[in-house]
């Protein structure tokens, strides 16, 4: 064996040793990741799971003309005036007849939620032959109810430390012991907007406000952002002008973004006059801060064409434009939808910005256009995680789920469109 | 050999040869016929610079019509900055500065007046790594035709694709696969698909830079030997480092060195009788 092998022998175990080091290192902070992860995951799950379900309380109502004061024959608009809260009660009153002070009542009527009338009345109008009948109805309960069957509030805590109080926890188990309790899927989460009672609150505000954000964002940025990386990569002279350019583009990325929001109030809402809490104005203030993450993104996605495609283009006589329309921009397309939906994935779960342009406000209302008051999912989160109503609670976790659904849901568009368009050179 | 012979022989070498440098500077002007009758590309006093460094200095020669003249060089000599100078490929590098006359047939293509696009439908290129569009084999050879408008229909369009494959030597091998992806094809395919796709534009100058380089002895043998019938109808500047490649393809050879056209004349006797002493140097291979 001669010198050099010998020498390269003896090194050798340091070697491995330093690489099996760092392959520890990494499988350690992959773990690592990975771990927090889904701690993170399990614990707003558990959370969020009783959001998904909602407890109902089955009453015998009885919807006699009298009772409601119409006939079979009245009009919409008649209905719609009629007494259900009258009718729910009475149902609620001749099934606990022992419950007669003033204050006991008070605790009685507020088993069913506030809202059930409205859900009452709306299942009339749908259902009018219901009118004269009795019936058996599942009405939404009250968010104290469905925290008492849900567990989250404990039964065998002493009185003084339970929010929900004797009378009432009898009531609840009475209404068990006779199967009027129920749970099932929560429809109302996903059909409905914000409210200040938990059992009516939904999300679908939240989301369409969202989505109309997004599309706002989208159609803004998109367009500009790339032919703005096309002309800096491929058409704009090299002189100090252009570097002026490039290096304020990288600045404006690192912008903390309620910098944006304060310029949005100030530009488009003070100066435009365009409306308070709308998803255009979020939507353009969402675009100006998603224009460099995709100008960037872009831009490295038209450098990593190989120059060979450039020059086999314009050896065959095409002009800059076909050169830059027909081979570069398709090359470089995977990567540049990437960079966008990297930059829609941000735009959606930004908050900052968009408080400062009025988005924070309570809406009730579903919004219909990108004019409309409406509210983001990351400022649903907010807004819910504020409030004090234990109903929320998992109201919270359960619109971080639907947050985050949205974002895997990007990202996997995101990595078809680049597994699509992308070519082998 | 032992160190000791073997600085002896470089002392020796250095006593009894001027070094390579010394003959490169004192080179002044071109050895051999660089002019020619019957011209189609006539260049003159060219000079390129990439910024403040000068690549080719004082460069003037005549390329003849329909004669496939080969480029040679040491690596870094200015040969594929001089092509690259030819369709005006050089435009495409911004710090680039082209200086000189190059005429073809007669026109300077640096003038103000000339169209580069026109020029490089007239000069067609191909390159040293086989570079096809990632499209099918078809959309490959269309393209040029497509952009230029030069057939009126599909199936004008169909002749001219299956006649460019065929002069390229390329179609019995894809007929039956146009539509699959042309990046899909081995190196030697892809390059002569390459030609067919320069030839689908009818140039009248093909400029070629290394095309075998990359490719392994049979797919360059199919190379070559498409050269000599592409020589029939097209006038062909070939960059090669083969002087194999350069006496087999050429009729014509310049020898370049650092930037300087040391010596033109007929390939045979550029190889056979090289009269100058870089160029002897260079074919014996004592550099390059």
């Amino acid at each position: 064996m001669n010198k050099v092998t010998q020498k390269v022998e003896k090194g050798l175990k340091k070697r491995y040793m330093k690489e099996k080091i760092f392959k520890a290192c990494g499988l350690v902070s992959i773990g690592f990741a990975f771990m927090f992860l889904l701690l993170l995951l399990t614990d707003i799950t558990i959370k969020a799971w009783p959001a998904f379900v909602q407890t109902q309380i089955e009453l015998k109502l009885d919807l006699s003309e009298e009772n409601l004061g119409l006939n079979a024959k009245s009009a919409q608009e008649e209905i719609k005036q009629a007494d259900f809260r009258a009718v729910i009660r009475s149902a609620l009153k001749k099934q606990f007849p022992d419950v007669k002070k003033r204050k006991d009542r008070k605790e009685l009527y507020s088993l069913v939620s506030f809202g059930a009338e409205y859900q009452l009345r709306d299942l009339v109008m749908d259902n009018p032959n219901l009118i004269g009948t009795r019936s058996s109805i599942k009405l939404i309960a009250d968010d104290d109810v469905d925290a008492v069957v849900k567990g989250t509030i404990n039964r065998n805590d002493d009185e003084s430390n339970r929010r929900v109080k004797n009378l009432k926890l009898s009531l609840i188990e009475g209404l068990e012991e006779n199967n009027q309790i129920s749970k099932q899927f929560n429809w109302t989460f996903f059909s409905s907007g914000d409210s200040r009672e938990p059992e009516l609150a939904g999300i679908k505000g939240a989301i369409m406000g969202s989505l109309y954000t997004i599309l706002v964002t989208l159609l803004l940025s998109f367009p500009v952002a790339v032919a703005a990386a096309i002309y800096l990569e491929e058409f704009a002279p090299k002189n100090r002008f252009i570097d002026l350019i490039e290096i304020n583009i990288n600045n404006l990325a690192a912008v903390p973004s309620i910098v944006f929001g304060l310029l949005g109030l100030a530009v488009f809402i003070n100066f435009f006059s365009m409306p308070r809490s709308a998803p255009l104005v979020g939507g353009i203030v969402l675009s100006l801060m998603t224009l460099p993450t995709i100008i960037i993104a872009s831009r490295s996605a038209i450098k990593a064409v190989p120059p060979s495609l450039r020059e086999a283009a314009l050896g065959l006589g095409a002009s800059k434009m076909q050169t830059v329309f027909h081979h570069v921009f398709p090359a470089a397309l995977p990567g540049i939808l990437t960079g966008t939906i990297i930059g829609m994935a941000q735009a959606l779960g930004e908050t900052a910005p968009l408080l400062m342009i009025g988005m924070v406000a309570f809406i009730v209302d579903i919004p219909q256009s990108i004019g409309d008051p409406s509210t983001v999912l990351p400022i649903q989160v907010f807004l819910w995680a504020d409030s004090p109503e234990r109903g929320f609670l998992e109201k919270t976790s359960a619109a971080i789920l639907v947050l985050i659904g949205f974002l895997i849901i990007m990202n996997a568009v995101a990595i078809y469109l680049r597994k699509k368009f992308e070519k082998k050179w | 050999m032992n160190t000791q012979t073997m600085k002896e022989n470089i002392n020796l070498t250095n006593m009894k040869e001027k070094s390579i440098a010394e003959i490169h500077a004192e080179h002044k002007q071109t050895i051999g016929e660089p002019f020619c009758d019957n011209v189609k590309f006539s260049t003159r006093n060219v000079d390129v610079f990439y910024a403040d460094n000068q690549a080719i200095y004082d460069v003037s020669l005549d390329i003849g019509k329909n004669e496939v003249i080969a480029l040679i060089g040491p690596s870094g000599c200015g040969k594929s900055t001089f092509l690259r100078c030819l369709n005006r490929m050089n435009d495409t590098i911004d710090i680039c500065k082209v200086t000189g006359d190059l005429e073809l047939d007669g026109t300077n293509i640096y003038s103000k007046n000339q169209d580069p696009v026109l020029l490089r439908a007239r000069v067609g290129m191909v390159f040293q790594k086989p570079n096809p569009f990632p499209k099918s084999i078809y959309d490959n050879v269309a393209y040029g035709p497509r952009i230029h408008g030069l057939t009126k229909n599909k199936a004008e369009l169909d002749e001219l694709v299956e006649d460019s494959l065929r002069k390229a030597g390329l179609f019995e091998e894809v007929k039956d696969r146009l539509n699959s992806p042309g990046t899909g094809l081995s190196g030697g395919q892809q390059q002569r698909l390459c030609i067919a796709r320069t030839i689908a534009v009818q140039p009248e100058v093909i400029l070629m830079d290394e095309p075998a380089s990359a490719l392994d002895p049979i797919a360059t043998a199919k190379i070559e030997e498409l050269i000599s019938d592409l020589s029939k109808n097209y006038t062909i500047v070939i960059v090669t480092h083969s002087m194999q490649q350069a006496a087999r393809v050429s009729q014509r050879t310049a020898y370049f060195h650092l930037g300087k056209l040391i010596e033109v004349g007929e390939t045979n006797q550029i190889f056979t009788h090289p009269r100058h002493e870089l160029t002897e140097r260079y074919i014996t291979g004592r550099f390059g």
